[in-house]
């Protein structure tokens, strides 16, 4: 019997509104101090305008960060700090990382407001060893306020 | 061209991030998941050893490794990533790699990030372009 059910397609294939992330001087330097980013271009606005930015440059992987904000931000939480709307209504409850795909695009500098749109990439069962596997992939598209693509993310994770 | 050619290692590079780095990475990220800032939680309820290291700050990691081996010759163009162990509070961890395809433009890269004991807590496939 298929673990996929019509409303688990159905929740997957929800419509989600797309999420907008000004960008600050701060939540860059937080970020980049975090991930213990020693370049300049990640604080100081004069050494990004040096380095040929407008203004301090994102870390590369900073996309995440916009990521998880849009979907965490306003979420209600499990007891364990996930955000609620992102577990489906599957008899597999048990969630696992899979894999991670990200591609880059032009880089996003404070001032910058980031879209991000959330969608449904994948949903599929495999029969695993120890029961069904299904393998959820949403996709993120990361776009600034010029319309431009700063990077696209492919997330799957893998309920057992 | 920058002297990089397809074989070329990726020089390893070390990260032992601390309980306050993990805290910050959670916090600048929005990321609430107990299990890498609530230690009781992460022991006594999900039956860890102790707080684990995010698998995005691994692919952090993963993609500051390949910048400092590019030191401004070229940026990351794509990464892909999977976990295949859990990675705890006081692992050091291990990132490095090796380019097994290219040209005079674009190089494809097979990374990793292990722990000192050998085991491979994350494994991925990243592209970088050459700044011509």
């Amino acid at each position: 019997m298929p673990v996929i059910t019509a409303e688990a397609r159905a929740w997957a294939e929800r419509e989600f509104p797309d999420f907008d992330y000004p960008v600050t001087r701060i939540d860059i330097a937080r970020f980049a101090r975090a991930t213990r980013e020693t370049n300049p271009i990640h604080y100081d606005p004069a050494a990004a305008r040096q380095a040929g930015y407008e203004d301090v440059v994102a870390p590369t992987m900073f996309p995440y960060a916009i990521r998880m904000h849009a979907t965490t931000l306003g979420a209600d939480l499990t007891p364990d700090g996930s955000p609620s709307a992102d577990v489906p209504p599957l008899p597999t409850r048990r969630a696992m990382a899979g894999e991670t795909s990200i591609t880059f695009g032009v880089r996003i500098v404070a001032g910058d407001t980031v879209s991000v749109n959330k969608r449904l990439a994948d949903m599929y069962e495999k029969e695993g060893r120890s029961g069904a596997l299904v393998f959820v992939t949403m996709e993120f598209t990361f776009t600034n306020q010029r319309g431009e693509g700063v990077a696209r993310e492919q997330f799957t994770r893998i309920y057992r | 061209m920058t002297g990089i050619t397809v074989g070329s290692e990726i020089p390893v590079q070390r990260f032992e991030p601390s309980a306050m780095d993990l805290f910050m990475f959670s916090a600048s990220s929005w990321l609430l998941h107990r299990i890498h800032y609530d230690r009781p939680f992460t022991t006594d309820h999900d039956g860890h050893p102790e707080l684990l290291i995010h698998g995005p700050l691994q692919g952090v990691y993963l993609v500051q490794t390949i910048e400092g081996w590019l030191d401004g010759r070229g940026s990351v163009d794509a990464i892909s990533y999977r976990h295949l162990a859990p990675a705890y509070l006081g692992d050091r961890l291990e990132c490095g790699g090796e380019m097994i395809d290219g040209d005079d433009s674009i190089g494809e890269l097979e990374v990793f990030a292990r722990k000192t004991d050998g085991t491979v807590t994350t494994t991925g496939k990243a592209r970088v372009r050459w700044r011509t």
